[in-house]
C-alpha cells in the first residue's frame, strides 16, 4: 500500500446529525427527571408495602365517609386535571395561545383544589390523634408511612401548580414556549400517574370494611 | 438556558380531534372507579391488592401512552425507557422475602403454625 | 429536518468577572475543573483519616499528635478511643465513595472532555450542571461540619446500617446529630448527581457534533454515558432511604427499627420497622455505585491504552456491550452484599447468580485488554502505566469477587478483611488508578503545560507497589479470621497478626506520603511545567484538535465535523501514524489488516 491510500477527499460518508430518541433535549431531560422520580416514589411504596405485610397490627381505619369519599373527589379532580393538561399542551403545540393558557390555569385550578382537600384531610387525621410518630389504631408506622408518601406527592403537587402558573402566564403574554408546556405536562401526568398506585396501596387497602 | 442542538420534535404531530383524550380520560375514570369497588369487596388483602393493582398499572399505562403520548414517541426511546424503568422497579421488589420475615427471624415455612400470627414477645 | 446552520455555534460571550468565570461558573470545563478539585480536597482528607486509623490499628496505645485538637472526647491525649476509631473509618468511607469516586471520574473528567469529545461547546443544560457542582459541594460542606458537632461524625460505617444508625445519641457518640448530617448531606449529594446525569445522558445522545455517530463516540464517551445511566435511578433510591432515615431520628417514625429493640440497656420508643429494609434500599443504590466509580475507570483506561498502543482494541463493540451488561446487571446483585445481613437464604441464591454472571463482561473487557497489549509497542509513560496497573488491581481485586459472589465462601469471610481488601482493590484503588491515568493523560489538554514524567513514574511505582503492599496482606488477614470494622486486634486470637497489620501500616504510610509527590507535580507543573502542544499523546478524538487549554467554547465558534472512528491509528500513509477524527482524509487500508 502507499501514500496513495491516504487521500485527501469529499466523498467520505458524514452521516447528518441525528437523535437516537428524536426529541428535544428540554424533554428528554423531562424524561430522565421522570425515570428518576419513579424510583424515588417506588421506593417509598415499596417501603411502605414491606413494613405493612411484615407487621400484624397495621390498622385499616379509613371509613368510607369522609375519607374514601374525599379520596374519590381528589383522583376525579387530579384525573380531570390531566386531561385539561392534556388539552392545554395540544393547544399549545397548535399554537393556540390564548386556548392554552386557559387550559393551564384551569390545571393548576384543579391543583389547587387538590391541595385544599388534601390537607384538610390532614388536618383531620391529625386532629383524630394520627402523627408520624404514633396514631390512636395501632401500629405507628401508618402514621409515618402516610404522611411520607401523601407529603412527598403534595410536594410534587405543589411544586407542579408553581410552574404551572408561570409556564401558562407567558402563554397569556404571547411568550408561549410550546415546548415548556409540553414538559410541565409530562411531569403534571406524572404526578397524577403516581395517585393512581397512592389511592389503593395508602387509602384503599386501609380501609375498614 | 439550554445549549441544545436538539430542538426538533419528530413525535406524531397534534392536532385533530381531541376526542381520543376525551375516552382516555373515561378510561382511567372508570378504572379509578372500579378500584374503590374492589376496596369493598370480601376478599382478602392480597388478591385485593393484585386486582387494584393491577387497574394500576393500567391506569398508568393510559395515561402514560396517550396523555405523555410516550406511543407518539420513536421506537428506541421507548424500549429503552421500558428497560431501564421495568429493570428497576422490577428488581426493587426483590426486598419482599424479607418482609415477610419480619416478625421471626427465619424462612417462610408453612408447618411452622401460627408463622403470621405469633410475634415473638 | 436538519439545521445546517448548527456547524456554527451559538455566539458565546465568555463571562468576564472572576466570580462568572471561575466560581459559579456554567463552563463545562470549570465545572469539570471544580468537580476534580473537590475530589482531591475530599482525596487528601479520607487518607490522612485512613492514616490515623492505620497508625492505631498497629499501635493502638500511641498517642497521635494534634488528634486532641479534632476531638477532645474522641482521642483524649490524642489515643483514639474505639468509638472514635468507628466514626473516622465511616468519615473515611463516606469522604472516599461519595466525594472522590464518583465526583472524580464520572462528574470531574465526564464534565471536562465529554463536552469535548463530542463536538460540543457546552452540555446542554449548563446552569443545571453548575447547580450540580455547588449543590455536590454543599453536601460535601455538610458532611464535613459532622467532625464538628459536639458528639462528632457517625460511628456506623459509609453503610449507615440501621437500627445503629436509625436509634440517635443512645446508639453511640456521632449517632444523634453527626448521623442527621451524614443523611441530609447524602440527600443533598443525590440531588447533585442527578442533575449532572441529566447532563450527561442528553449530551451524549443530543450534542453530538455531524458525523459523530454512536458507534464513533470514543470509549470514555460510552463509560460516561452508561455510567450516567446507572447513577439516574442509583442515587434516585437512595435520597428516599435517607429521607426516612432523617425521619426515624427527627420526627420518632420507626422505618428501620424494630419492636422491642434494647441498646445499652435501654428499650428503644420506636416499633415496627425493619433493619433489613435499611439494607435492601441502600445497597440497590449501593452496588450500583461501585459500578458509578469503576466504569468510567474502565473508559478512561481503554482510551490511554488505546492512545498508546497505537492501535484500536480487539473490539470497541465488545468494550460497550460488556459495559452495558455491567450496567444491567449492577442492579440485580445488589444483595451480596447481605449475605451475612440475616436476609432470606433464598435470595442469596438468586443474588449469587447474576453476580457470578456479572464477572463475564468483566473478565471480557480485561481479555480485551489483554489480548490487545499483546504485541502492541506500548508507549511506556506515566499514563499508560497507570492504566496497566488498573487492570493489574482489577484483576487482583475482582478474582476475589468470584469467592465472595458464593454466600458459603461469603459467609466466612464477610465481616473479616478479605472483604476490605477485595472492594479497596476492585473498587477504590483500581478506580484511583484510572483518575490517575486520566490526569498524567489529561493534564497537558487542561492546563496547557506537561506533568514531570520522571516524577511521574515514581509516583506510578510507589502507588502501585504500595497498593499490593496494603491491601494484599487484607486478604491473608481475613482469611486468618481477622474482623473488620475492630479498632484493636491486641488481646485475642488475633494479637498474633499484629506484625502484619505493622507492615500494612508502614506501607501505607509510604503510599500515602508518596502521594505528596503526585500533588507536588500537579501543582508544579500547573505553573511551572514545561509547555504543551496541541496534542502530545498523538491522539485522535476530538479533545486533541483543539489548543490546549481548550478555548472558552471548546471549537472557537465553529463545531467539527467528524469523518472517522475515534481510534484510527496504525494507518498507511498517513504523515504520521494516525489519522485525527475530524481530518476529512479518507483511510483505504490499515497496516494491520494486510
Amino acid at each position: 500500500m502507499s501514500q496513495s491510500d491516504l487521500t485527501m477527499g469529499t466523498h467520505l460518508s458524514v452521516p447528518e446529525r441525528s437523535s437516537p430518541f428524536a426529541m428535544p433535549s428540554k424533554k428528554l431531560a423531562m424524561w430522565l427527571f421522570l425515570i428518576a422520580d419513579a424510583a424515588t416514589f417506588a421506593t417509598c411504596l415499596v417501603a411502605y408495602g414491606f413494613l405493612r405485610n411484615g407487621s400484624l397490627n397495621w390498622p385499616t381505619p379509613f371509613k368510607f365517609f369522609p375519607t374514601v369519599v374525599n379520596t374519590m373527589v381528589m383522583t376525579f379532580i387530579l384525573v380531570t386535571s390531566s386531561l385539561t393538561m392534556a388539552l392545554g399542551v395540544r393547544a399549545a403545540k397548535m399554537g393556540d395561545q390564548d386556548a392554552a393558557y386557559r387550559w393551564t390555569m384551569l390545571t393548576a385550578a384543579g391543583g389547587s383544589i387538590f391541595v385544599l382537600l388534601h390537607v384538610h384531610e390532614w388536618m383531620d387525621l391529625i386532629d383524630e390523634g394520627v402523627r408520624l410518630s404514633r396514631n390512636p389504631w395501632g401500629n405507628a408506622l401508618f402514621g409515618a408511612s402516610f404522611f411520607t408518601i401523601t407529603g412527598l406527592h403534595l410536594i410534587h403537587v405543589m411544586a407542579g401548580i408553581v410552574v404551572l402558573i408561570v409556564v401558562g402566564l407567558r402563554c397569556r403574554g404571547g411568550r408561549c414556549d410550546a415546548g415548556d408546556v409540553e414538559i410541565t405536562g409530562l411531569y403534571w401526568h406524572f404526578v397524577n400517574l403516581v395517585w393512581m398506585f397512592v389511592v389503593p396501596l395508602v387509602y384503599l387497602l386501609n380501609v375498614s370494611k | 438556558m439550554v445549549l441544545t442542538n436538539r430542538q426538533d420534535d419528530r413525535g406524531a404531530p397534534y392536532g385533530g380531534n381531541p376526542g381520543k383524550y376525551l375516552l382516555v380520560y373515561f378510561g382511567i375514570l372508570v378504572l379509578a372507579g372500579l378500584q374503590f369497588a374492589i376496596a369493598y369487596q370480601q376478599v382478602n388483602v392480597t388478591a385485593a391488592l393484585f386486582r387494584m393493582f393491577a387497574l394500576a398499572i393500567l391506569e398508568a399505562g393510559l395515561m402514560v401512552v396517550f396523555f405523555m403520548r410516550l406511543g407518539a414517541e420513536n421506537r428506541p426511546f421507548v424500549t429503552w425507557i421500558a428497560i431501564v424503568t421495568l429493570l428497576v422497579l422490577t428488581i426493587m421488589q426483590s426486598s419482599w422475602p424479607d418482609s415477610y420475615r419480619m416478625e421471626r427471624d427465619a424462612p417462610p415455612n408453612d408447618r411452622s403454625p401460627g408463622y403470621r400470627t405469633g410475634p415473638s414477645q | 429536518m436538519h439545521d445546517k446552520s448548527a456547524h456554527a455555534a451559538r455566539h458565546r460571550v465568555p463571562p468576564t468577572g472572576f466570580i462568572r468565570k471561575y466560581i459559579f461558573s456554567t463552563d463545562h470545563k470549570v465545572i469539570g475543573e471544580q468537580y476534580y478539585g473537590l475530589a482531591l480536597a475530599a482525596v487528601f482528607i479520607g487518607m490522612v483519616l485512613s492514616w490515623i486509623m492505620r497508625i492505631h490499628l498497629a499501635w493502638p496505645a500511641a498517642a497521635i499528635p494534634g488528634m486532641q485538637l479534632l476531638s477532645k472526647n474522641g482521642a483524649p491525649g490524642g489515643v483514639l478511643t474505639p468509638e472514635y476509631y468507628l466514626q473516622l473509618m465511616t468519615m473515611h468511607g463516606t469522604i472516599m465513595v461519595f466525594f472522590v469516586l464518583t465526583t472524580a471520574p464520572l462528574a470531574g473528567f465526564g464534565n471536562y472532555f465529554l463536552p469535548i469529545q463530542v463536538g460540543a461547546e457546552d452540555m446542554p443544560f449548563p446552569r443545571l450542571n453548575m447547580l450540580s457542582f455547588w449543590v455536590t459541594f454543599g453536601a460535601f460542606l455538610v458532611a464535613i461540619a459532622a467532625f464538628f458537632v459536639p458528639q462528632g461524625p457517625p460511628l456506623s460505617g459509609w453503610t449507615a446500617y440501621a437500627p445503629l444508625s436509625a436509634l440517635g445519641e443512645v446508639a453511640g457518640p456521632g449517632q444523634g446529630t453527626g448521623q442527621v448530617l451524614w443523611a441530609v448531606s447524602i440527600a443533598i449529594f443525590c440531588v447533585g448527581q442527578l442533575l449532572g446525569t441529566l447532563n450527561f445522558i442528553s449530551a451524549t445522545l443530543d450534542m453530538r457534533c455531524q458525523g459523530m455517530g454512536l458507534m464513533r463516540l470514543p470509549l470514555t464517551v460510552w463509560a460516561w454515558f452508561i455510567t450516567a445511566c446507572i447513577s439516574l435511578t442509583a442515587f434516585a433510591v437512595l435520597m428516599p432511604a435517607c429521607i426516612l432515615l432523617v425521619l426515624d431520628h427527627v420526627a420518632g417514625t420507626s422505618f428501620f427499627v424494630p419492636s422491642n429493640l434494647v441498646v445499652n440497656d435501654q428499650l428503644q420508643p420506636h416499633a415496627g420497622g425493619s433493619t433489613l429494609l435499611w439494607q435492601h434500599l441502600f445497597w440497590f443504590f449501593g452496588h450500583p455505585e461501585v459500578y458509578i466509580a469503576i466504569v468510567p475507570a474502565m473508559g478512561i483506561v481503554s482510551h490511554v491504552l488505546i492512545t498508546n498502543m497505537r492501535r484500536p482494541l480487539l473490539s470497541h463493540k465488545a468494550i460497550i456491550y460488556s459495559m452495558v451488561a455491567i450496567a444491567f446487571l449492577s442492579y440485580m446483585v445488589y444483595g451480596h452484599h447481605m449475605f451475612v445481613s440475616g436476609m432470606n437464604p433464598y435470595s442469596s441464591i438468586a443474588f449469587s447468580l447474576p453476580t457470578l454472571a456479572i464477572t463475564i463482561p468483566s473478565t471480557i473487557m480485561v481479555l480485551i485488554w489483554i489480548g490487545s497489549l499483546y504485541g502492541s509497542k506500548l508507549r511506556i509513560n506515566t499514563a499508560s502505566l497507570f492504566a496497566l496497573g488498573f487492570i493489574s488491581m482489577f484483576v487482583s481485586g475482582g478474582i476475589t469477587g468470584f469467592f465472595l459472589a458464593q454466600p458459603s465462601l461469603d459467609i466466612m469471610l464477610h465481616a473479616t478483611y478479605f472483604v476490605v481488601g477485595h472492594f479497596h482493590l476492585v473498587m477504590a484503588v483500581a478506580a484511583l488508578f484510572g483518575i490517575f491515568a486520566g490526569t498524567y493523560f489529561w493534564f497537558p489538554k487542561v492546563t496547557g503545560r506537561m506533568m514531570n514524567e520522571t516524577l511521574g513514574k515514581v509516583h506510578f511505582w510507589f502507588t502501585f507497589v504500595g497498593a499490593y503492599c496494603i491491601f494484599m496482606p487484607f486478604h491473608y488477614l481475613g482469611m486468618a479470621g481477622n474482623v473488620r470494622r475492630y479498632q484493636a486486634f491486641v488481646d485475642d486470637f488475633m494479637a498474633p497478626l499484629m506484625p502484619v497489620h505493622k507492615f500494612i501500616t508502614i506501607a501505607a504510610l509510604i503510599t500515602g506520603a508518596a502521594q505528596l509527590i503526585f500533588l507536588y507535580n500537579l501543582i508544579h507543573s500547573r505553573f511551572w511545567g514545561e509547555l504543551a502542544p496541541q496534542n502530545p499523546w498523538e491522539g485522535t478524538s476530538l479533545e486533541w484538535s483543539i489548543p490546549s487549554p481548550p478555548p472558552f467554547d471548546n471549537f472557537a465558534g465553529k463545531l467539527p465535523v467528524v469523518y472517522h472512528d475515534p481510534y484510527q491509528y496504525d494507518i498507511e500513509g498517513a504523515t504520521n501514524d494516525y489519522v485525527m477524527q475530524d481530518s476529512p482524509a479518507s483511510i483505504n487500508s490499515v497496516r494491520g489488516e494486510k
